[in-house]
């Protein structure tokens, strides 16, 4: 038997055949491999960092991380949003220790070098001990990442100075978010607190289960539903009337009925409510979106976001090496609802969506053990089957992005990962081929004629 | 504090711990009052300076912000049968230490402060340690004493664990 090493040279092409419809394990599992998804993925696409909502004030600060690169998200005076690497320039000690807050400068513990909230360097412990000459002030600042980006809330950062903007960078995908993020007057915000927790898994699986994996519901999620639900099961999919939309990597799977996932969240009052505002998001949406959003459904910003919309959990598939990431889970609701619907979303959503959720509880295993299973040498060398629906391609008149029919499919990931391919190849962001044919480029995503195809 | 209700309230916090420790939850149900209140909040890493209430503001988000009815539907998946994740079973054991039960102006009511080390096992070798305090009322009945508040601060940042398949 031939035993064949992992050799890294740079192409992954090897790793997998998205015509044929599978992926290499390995790609879930070798440290060369993560090291270089660090370095093509997330030190180059746009990440997202904060929720506009969770800063609202100057000097309020959050820190995360890019990557494994930790990050400091500091409101500023002017009211953009700067975005540094939490290291001070000095001996690389991490300077901020809180999760959020609000601050008039970040002092690095060690020597005492303090930063302004714009990350610029403003003096330091004992400064007389730099004669004239030994430091220009100006150029050791807290390192500044390339790009700040918002989208309708929603706060991305790159590292890149050479990625594309972030509107090409979402793309048509814009459409599809604003069923999130503008179903309503007034936007979104986060409810306050996070909850965070440990799974040892691979970051992808995480990603690809909320982009495409509708199918795992039903039978993973029976327990959760009918806990949920006074015992009734999963509703029912209409595989006419039910899609992938991929575009860019990113990827949301969904129904038109409008109530699955509304009925999931086990809170009849938020499905009330939905179907209250529903006329009113139809005029600024159109129907079909009014009709998407609430339905059995879920997605991914690629690459390493994603939200059920309706259930209204929001989260962060953090990587900490091959096997392991840390999550970190939000509640999004819109400003101008009522306190008490926040409050029963909130409710919901931990109840669903939280560590002690009963839907969350059933994910973290299976991805858990997809990702150990291949410590075993021959284990990893089997390929994993994505090859569902993989004749279902359409072109829809009203939905932009590749669409697939039927929302049990493989479609979204197949397109994730293609995304994935194409960027752990590429050398620079002109080598990364555009996939799609968008509809939206420099046009208004809101109101009911965005995103029809034009003949 | 009088001896035999420090006593009686000790020995009802043991079975309590060892109803969950057994996964004796229709029993353990029974231990709660019908207005119980079972909370565990989420908190940050905040500056000292910083005056953010987490524990006790609700619109926060909670591992646990629970009524009666929120327990029992987070219990019946259990009895689905279809709870993957719990089949086989895990396995639990519940130490309870440092309880202190301080009387409170309603006569039925006891304040009771408590700490746990809640050890999970499961499968071939998962297993986690989550430890904190408790702050309880328990509540006296014809039934004896029933839980009717319970609040759970768990001593980590990040959960270190990938669920909350038990209770504390």
């Amino acid at each position: 038997m031939k035993i064949e090493k992992f050799k890294d040279n740079g192409r992954y092409d090897s790793y997998m055949n998205l015509d044929e419809g599978w992926l290499d394990r390995r790609v879930f599992w070798e440290q060369a491999i993560y090291d270089r998804e660090m370095e093509q993925i997330f030190a180059r696409c746009w990440l997202f960092v904060a929720h506009e909502s969770q800063i609202p004030n100057p000097g309020d600060f959050l820190t995360t991380y890019m990557g494994e690169d930790g990050v400091i998200v500091c409101r500023q005076k002017d009211n953009s949003v700067k975005v540094f690497l939490n290291s001070c320039p000095h001996r690389g000690n991490k300077v901020n220790f809180a999760d959020a807050g609000n601050t008039r400068r970040f002092v690095c513990n060690y020597h005492g070098w303090g930063f302004g909230t714009d990350g610029a360097l403003m003096g330091m412990h004992e400064e007389y001990c730099y004669d004239a000459g030994d430091i220009d002030k100006s150029q050791w600042g807290l390192k500044q990442v390339a790009k700040v980006g918002n989208y309708k809330g929603l706060v991305f950062a790159t590292f890149d100075e050479a990625a594309p903007s972030l509107e090409d960078y979402l793309g048509d995908f814009r459409w599809y978010l604003d069923m999130l993020l503008d179903n309503e007057d007034g936007g979104t915000e986060l409810i306050g607190g996070c909850i965070k927790s440990v799974i040892g898994a691979n970051w992808k699986f995480g990603v690809e289960n909320f982009i495409g994996d509708a199918y795992h519901a039903g039978w993973t999620h029976d327990s959760g539903t009918r806990a949920m639900n006074n015992g009734q099961p999963f509703p029912a999919i209409d595989m006419k009337s039910s899609y992938h939309a991929s575009m860019n990597g990113h990827g949301w799977e969904f129904g038109t009925e409008g109530v699955g996932d509304l009925f999931l969240l086990g809170r009849p009052k938020v499905l009330e409510y939905y179907n209250k505002i529903r006329p009113k998001m139809a005029e600024r949406l159109g129907e079909m979106r009014s009709k998407i959003f609430g339905s059995v459904a879920s997605a991914s910003i690629f690459p390493n976001v994603s939200f059920l919309p309706g259930i209204s959990t929001f989260r962060q598939w953090m990587p900490k090496g091959p096997t392991q990431f840390e999550l970190r889970t939000w509640v999004i609701v819109n400003k101008s609802m009522p306190d008490d619907i926040k409050n029963e979303i909130t409710k919901g959503v931990m109840q669903t969506f939280g560590p002690g959720g009963a839907f969350e509880m059933d994910d973290g295993e299976n991805w858990e053990n997809c990702t150990q299973t291949n410590r075993g040498v021959v284990t990893r060398r089997e390929k994993l089957h994505y090859r569902s629906g993989i004749n279902r391609r359409i072109e829809h008149p009203e939905l932009p992005g590749i669409v697939y029919q039927g929302q049990y499919n493989d479609a979204n990931q197949r397109n994730m990962y293609q995304r994935w391919l194409d960027l752990m190849n590429a050398e620079n962001w002109k080598d990364v081929p555009e996939r799609y044919s968008p509809r939206l480029n420099g046009k208004e995503t809101m109101g009911p004629k965005a995103g029809l195809k034009v003949a | 504090m009088n001896l035999e209700i420090l006593k009686t309230i000790e020995q009802t916090l043991y079975r309590e711990a060892r109803l969950l420790d057994q996964e004796r939850y229709k029993e353990w149900v029974g231990m709660l009052t019908d207005d119980i209140h079972y909370h565990m909040p989420g908190i940050e890493n905040r500056y000292r300076r910083d005056k953010t209430e987490q524990v006790h503001d609700m619109t926060r988000m909670a591992f646990y912000d629970d009524n009666l009815e929120d327990l029992k539907k987070r219990l019946r998946r259990l009895e689905t049968g279809t709870a993957w994740s719990e089949d086989p079973a895990t396995r639990y054991t519940h130490l309870i230490t440092n309880i202190e039960v301080v009387p409170t102006e309603k006569e039925d009511e006891m304040l009771v402060y408590s700490n746990f080390l809640a050890y999970r096992n499961r499968n071939e070798k998962d297993q986690d340690t989550l430890i904190g305090n408790r702050e309880d009322i328990w509540r006296k009945t014809a039934e004896g004493y029933k839980l009717a508040k319970r609040m759970i601060i768990l001593k980590q940042n990040v959960l270190l664990s990938k669920n909350l398949n038990v209770y504390l």
